[in-house]
């Protein structure tokens, strides 16, 4: 919407190569948008997401167990959160959900995005059977493998050689396992469709001059494909962050947080506070920590990577 | 571009009036029990609901305020519930544990004693057994009537399994770690447990504090007396347990099975296993999902006793019953209180004998044999008539506000990452108002 606004507003210091553009938008001068453009979408947002936001913020000075009035209490559920070590244990736990996330996605949504990017018929019809788990809701999934994991009926009681007693959900590192493990099962489909799109956007002119110069597959890949595709690792990297710090269905019904607290991620640790021990001024405290840190987070991700620099990739030069 | 300002100026003003007047529609129509002329029953959704429905169907035939039967699916109807009670879509009457369950909303004020009730019709309360009646009582007052049944915690057992391992049901301790042996030695898992469901896991936990410390002890607990749990019963009774755990009884991989989605009752019924503790729900489960192993080989029994024990070993626990409780700001109580009478009729009582549930009137024992297994339904019967003691499970028992950390202690003592004085600890951090 920004690049948008501020392409149009400002036509003459646009260079030449995307006068085409500026020009487009100076015969219709009428249809710039304006700022009635966007206050549809300003309502909803106010609404029901700054309103929410300035609640629970206030939510987090106040002692509430869901019915009664809530109570003024000052810095009562800051100081808690605070010093509660299984909030701390969760912090890292969420981080380190988040690290796997994109460890493990990253590599694997590039190999499939690209190789689902060529024309022959047969990808097609593989790719649209892979996408399939992005139907699927997180639920259903996570119903789903739990039941594949029973240590008794499931896979494991018929791979004992890998899995041994199959006590997946019992031990910490094996419950991460399983949780990072079903979230790259569950998301690599909708980022390995990110890259493909942008694979397919690539110009078929730097593959025919790579190829004169005598450029090899795997030399093409990372000299042209993986440029190329920066600003899509990017945004596919910062859907990945903010997903992973706000994972919830799956910890909810694979692990609910356990065993004992050994899962507990802090989006889970917000739920349990709220809605299952009704302390929703410390439930507020987390939420409004959970907000913070995805901001900060996507911000230093823009600010590293230049993406804020809204560099063009266009014909291939960046 | 005079114009477009006007334009977007009306659009400001055009959609901030639509949100407006469609957000006070919302506060509107968005609520209200009973302000509709109805009385909203709200209840745990479940197969039992079929009972429930037949009960307000049977009411709206004669009553001109009619009631509305609406339903919470599965294991989150406490955390709704507790979301919606102070909301105007409250429901006039609603299903809970009683004890603890109800005590925060008894606290902000929002339930109706029902003493008044009771004087106009004292049958309301001498109709229900008495130690179940109790169980929804808060300060003296009672705060709910009974309804659906009582689920004593009984073991249950693969009897093929147990004969092929030379053992059986056994009625003491000792008999039952020498099946645990006799039952690991024949390959089996002695013990089904559903432990990433926790609280399964917590039946073992009440049971063997009732039958080494008595049922006081919880009582205590409760009550707010926090040594209770650091008393030399408590400790015995956490050494047993872990030294039950020690010796395998329950396998490697109880954590990562669950009773809700079928993998411990599979168990039993697979013959993979030869006891699992459980509700008295297990057996009506069992004959649904496993027809042939229930119908052969499934057999219950009820706790053992343990040597020295300062619980009476008849003595039971579990779910003592589910109760029917009263919002005060109810707009017509007489036609509630029209509605809670059928909670002893003969008709009701007999509907609830079919599915399999165990209503608590004192002359439930008439209709025994109209059940869907009288022999099931006698045996229960008398367990319950005949304890001295029916303790309400512990996150029951306790606020709400309680049951997340008393299920994580309690799966973290079983699969050893608490000691017994981190267990302790625990239990003494839990909240009891």
């Amino acid at each position: 919407m920004t690049t948008q606004l501020t392409r149009a507003a400002a036509p003459a210091k646009d260079s030449g190569r995307r006068s085409g553009r500026a020009r487009g938008a100076r015969s219709a001068d009428v249809g710039r948008p304006g700022f009635a453009w966007a206050v549809p979408a300003t309502i909803f947002f106010v609404l029901f997401a700054i309103l929410p936001l300035l609640a629970v913020a206030v939510l987090s000075f106040m002692s509430w167990g869901g019915i009664g009035d809530p109570e003024w209490v000052g810095l009562d559920n800051w100081n808690r959160v605070f010093d509660d070590p299984v909030m701390i244990k969760s912090i890292w736990l969420t981080l380190l959900l988040t690290v796997l996330g994109v460890v493990l996605q990253t590599p694997l949504s590039i190999l499939i995005g690209v190789w689902a990017a060529g024309t022959q018929r047969n990808r097609a019809v593989i790719s649209a059977v892979y996408f399939v788990p992005l139907l699927l809701s997180s639920t259903a999934v996570s119903v789903l493998w739990r039941a594949l994991l029973d240590p008794n009926f499931g896979i494991p009681s018929e791979a004992t050689w890998l899995f041994g007693d199959g006590n997946l959900f019992g031990e910490q590192s094996t419950a991460i396992g399983v949780l990072a493990f079903v979230s790259t099962w569950q998301f690599t489909p909708l980022h390995s469709l990110i890259y493909q799109g942008a694979a397919r956007a690539i110009p078929q002119v730097l593959y025919q001059a790579a190829e004169i110069d005598g450029a090899g597959r795997v030399r093409q890949f990372f000299s042209i494909t993986l440029p190329q595709l920066r600003n899509s690792i990017i945004t596919s990297m910062i859907l990945m962050v903010v997903g992973g710090l706000t994972t919830f269905e799956t910890v909810l019904i694979l692990t609910q947080g356990g065993p004992g607290t050994d899962t507990t991620i802090s989006a889970y640790y917000m739920y349990q506070k709220a809605f299952k021990s009704f302390d929703f001024g410390a439930g507020a405290v987390i939420a409004l920590l959970l907000v913070v840190a995805a901001t900060i987070i996507s911000l230093i991700v823009v600010r590293l990577s230049g993406y804020d620099k809204m560099r063009s990739t266009m014909e291939g030069v960046s | 571009m005079r114009t477009r300002t006007r334009f977007s100026r009306m659009l400001v003003g055009g959609v901030t009036l639509g949100m407006a007047l469609s957000l006070s529609a919302c506060g509107d129509n968005g609520g209200s029990g009973s302000s509709d002329g109805k009385i909203h029953v709200l209840v745990y959704g479940d197969a039992t609901n079929k009972v429930e429905k037949a009960v307000v169907a049977e009411f709206n035939k004669t009553s001109k305020v009619k009631a509305v039967l609406d339903t919470i699916p599965g294991a989150t109807y406490q955390q709704k519930l507790q979301t919606i009670i102070n909301t105007p879509q409250a429901p006039d009457v609603f299903y809970n544990w009683g004890a603890g369950s109800i005590q925060p909303f008894v606290k902000a004020g929002l339930l109706m004693p029902l003493d008044d009730f009771i004087k106009d019709d004292p049958k309301l309360k001498s109709a229900f057994l008495p130690s179940v009646f109790n169980a929804a009582a808060v300060d003296g007052k009672a705060y709910g009537i009974p309804m659906r049944g009582t689920q004593p915690v009984l073991l249950f057992s693969n009897d093929k399994v147990l004969k092929n391992a030379g053992t059986q049901a056994p009625k003491t301790w000792d008999e039952l770690l020498d099946s645990v042996k006799k039952l690991k030695k024949s390959g089996v898992t002695p013990i089904a447990l559903g432990g990433g469901d926790q609280w399964p896991t917590l039946m073992w936990f009440e049971y063997l504090y009732d039958r080494i410390a008595g049922p006081d002890l919880l009582k205590k607990a409760v009550g707010g007396d926090k040594d209770a749990w650091a008393s030399p019963d408590s400790k015995a009774a956490l050494n047993k347990l872990k030294e039950l755990v020690d010796t395998g009884a329950f396998g490697t991989n109880y954590d990562s099975v669950k009773y809700t989605d079928g993998g411990s009752p599979a168990l039993v019924a697979r013959s993979k296993a030869g006891f699992e503790l459980m509700g008295s729900w297990y057996y009506s489960q069992q004959q649904e999902n496993a027809k042939e192993f229930a119908e052969k080989d499934l057999r219950y029994s009820s706790f053992p006793t343990i040597d020295g024990g300062k619980g009476d070993p008849a003595d039971i626990v579990g779910n003592t019953n589910n109760y029917y409780s009263v919002m005060k700001k109810t707009k017509h109580p007489e036609a509630v209180a029209k509605f809670l009478k059928l909670m002893y009729s003969d008709k009701f009582i007999k509907q609830q004998l079919a599915i399999g549930n165990l209503p608590t009137t004192t002359n439930t024992e008439k209709f025994l044999d109209t059940a869907a297994d009288p022999k099931y339904a006698h045996y229960q019967f008398d367990l319950v008539k005949k304890a001295p003691s029916f303790q309400l499970s512990w996150d029951q028992a306790y606020p709400q506000s309680a049951s997340e950390q008393m299920h994580q202690a309690v799966q973290q003592f079983f699969n050893g990452s608490l000691d017994v004085d981190g267990f302790i600890k625990a239990m003494q951090a839990l909240p009891t108002s």
